[in-house]
């Protein structure tokens, strides 16, 4: 017959192994933040189709002294003095060339303005004065097709790299839109490297690394420029397991690459932005929950401007917001 | 009597087809994760295609997809259920509510 105090003895030991693995667990899987963060700055925007104003605001990219906003039920892009002043607009809704269906991430590369649109299945490229130039590729799943394009990135050669989020693959073309090799098993999720679940976002660092928003696969892949795949990080060995703590994603719609190699990405129902070393180092976080100053409801794309400014579209609120690194002394 | 009776059916049963056409039936299709924009977009876009589909709404807070039918076109559960995993979503819940034209439903 077992004793009361056997019972209470192995019950207490058994407390003592499940605390000790959560100890463990926590010191391998959540990391510190290593720097002192970042400040809120100022906020713009309300839902509406005035100048100004916002119906889904998703990309959001930052050249010079503009910043470039998708705004996608709008079907436009709204370009801002850094402050946030409006400067100017173009694009309706539509499918012809300089018309837009749902524009998602977008950036800039040279004098030419990249816009991924995800109803029409393609790249369109403007003039940064709002020119449309050229559309790139059109829907399907064969090479340079595409099923809802999220976001691209661009070479200083002009060739690129486009998320394409239901054929699960990243696909890399030439400027002049053609096929050169693609990541991913086309319309095949999976969660090992070099492997997608659903991509929403890319962004180049120095060196032509590439990084990889693997959006329903809460993590970020790196590829190195000849294409060789580097590593990943988000949650337990980055197998698409969320969380809310630090250095691990609840679905993740926007990354971006300071000119020090820094990754940025949009922790979308974690409501925050999340900053790393090159290397996937977690370095610190801003945002939460809300709509008041400094919160976010859905953070959905950013983009950093060259002053370490970083601009986020913040989705649910309908606005655009910016941050800079905290300057306070700790 | 039954001459009258039967031309008073017979006018009746003219009218009823006119009246069962001007109906535009929806749908209220529920659906988890319509936040994201690549989500909810997707399932636009998916509807939008869809023959006899005229109108659509996202209610993201209550998660549902409000899908207005062109007149005398339907849908069935199956076939909502195969857009919205082609979408990349489940199914959670799908009723129908029938209006008549001009009318609010009940």
């Amino acid at each position: 017959m077992i004793r009361r105090r056997t019972i209470l003895r192995i019950a207490g030991g058994a407390g003592v192994v499940l605390v000790a693995f959560v100890v463990a667990g926590w010191l391998a899987f959540v990391p510190f933040a290593k720097e002192p963060g970042y400040e809120f700055v100022r906020a713009w925007g309300e839902k509406g189709s005035g100048p100004g104003q916002f119906n889904d605001p998703t990309g959001i990219a930052v050249a010079g002294d503009e910043v470039f906003v998708a705004d996608s039920r709008n079907g436009r892009i709204q370009v801002f003095d850094l402050e946030g002043n409006f400067k100017r607009q173009f694009g309706k809704p539509g499918e012809s060339l300089g018309e837009l269906g749902r524009p998602m991430n977008l950036t800039v590369a040279g004098e030419s303005l990249y816009v991924a649109e995800y109803f029409n299945d393609r790249v369109q490229v403007f003039g940064l004065d709002g020119a449309p130039k050229r559309i790139i590729g059109k829907a399907g799943a064969g090479p340079g097709e595409f099923r809802a394009p999220g976001g691209v990135a661009v070479t200083p050669e002009g060739e690129l790299y486009v998320t394409d989020f239901y054929n699960h693959r990243i696909q890399k073309l030439g400027a002049d839109g053609g096929f050169l090799r693609q990541w991913g098993t086309t319309g095949e999720s999976g969660i090992g490297a070099g492997e997608f679940g659903y991509p929403t976002d890319v962004a180049l660092g120095p060196g032509g690394t590439l990084y990889v928003a693997d959006g329903y696969n809460d993590r970020v892949q790196v590829f190195a420029a000849d294409g060789r795949f580097l590593r990943k990080w988000g949650g337990p060995f980055a197998t698409n397991i969320t969380g809310p703590f630090n250095g691990w994603f609840a679905t993740v719609t926007g990354i971006a690459v300071d000119g020090r190699g820094n990754v940025f990405v949009a922790d979308f129902y974690n409501h925050r932005v999340q900053k790393f070393a090159s290397d996937g180092t977690f370095l610190t976080s801003f945002g939460g929950k809300g709509a008041g100053p400094g919160r976010f409801i859905y953070p959905m794309g950013l983009a950093v401007a060259p002053d370490g400014s970083v601009y986020v579209t913040d989705f649910g609120n309908n606005r655009v917001q910016f941050w800079r690194p905290n300057t306070k002394e700790r | 009597m039954n001459g009258i009776l039967r031309t008073a059916v017979f006018a009746v049963s003219l009218l009823l087809p006119v009246a069962a056409s001007a109906a535009q039936t929806q749908y209220q299709l529920r659906v988890d994760g319509l936040a994201c924009p690549f989500c909810a977009y997707g399932i636009e876009k998916e509807l939008e295609r869809t023959d006899g589909v005229e109108s659509l709404e996202i209610d993201i807070n209550a998660g549902t997809v409000t899908v207005t039918m062109a007149d005398g076109a339907a849908m069935t559960e199956a076939q909502a259920s195969r857009i919205v995993e082609d979408a990349g979503f489940t199914l959670g819940g799908f009723e129908e509510v029938r209006t008549q034209a001009g009318n609010k439903p009940e």
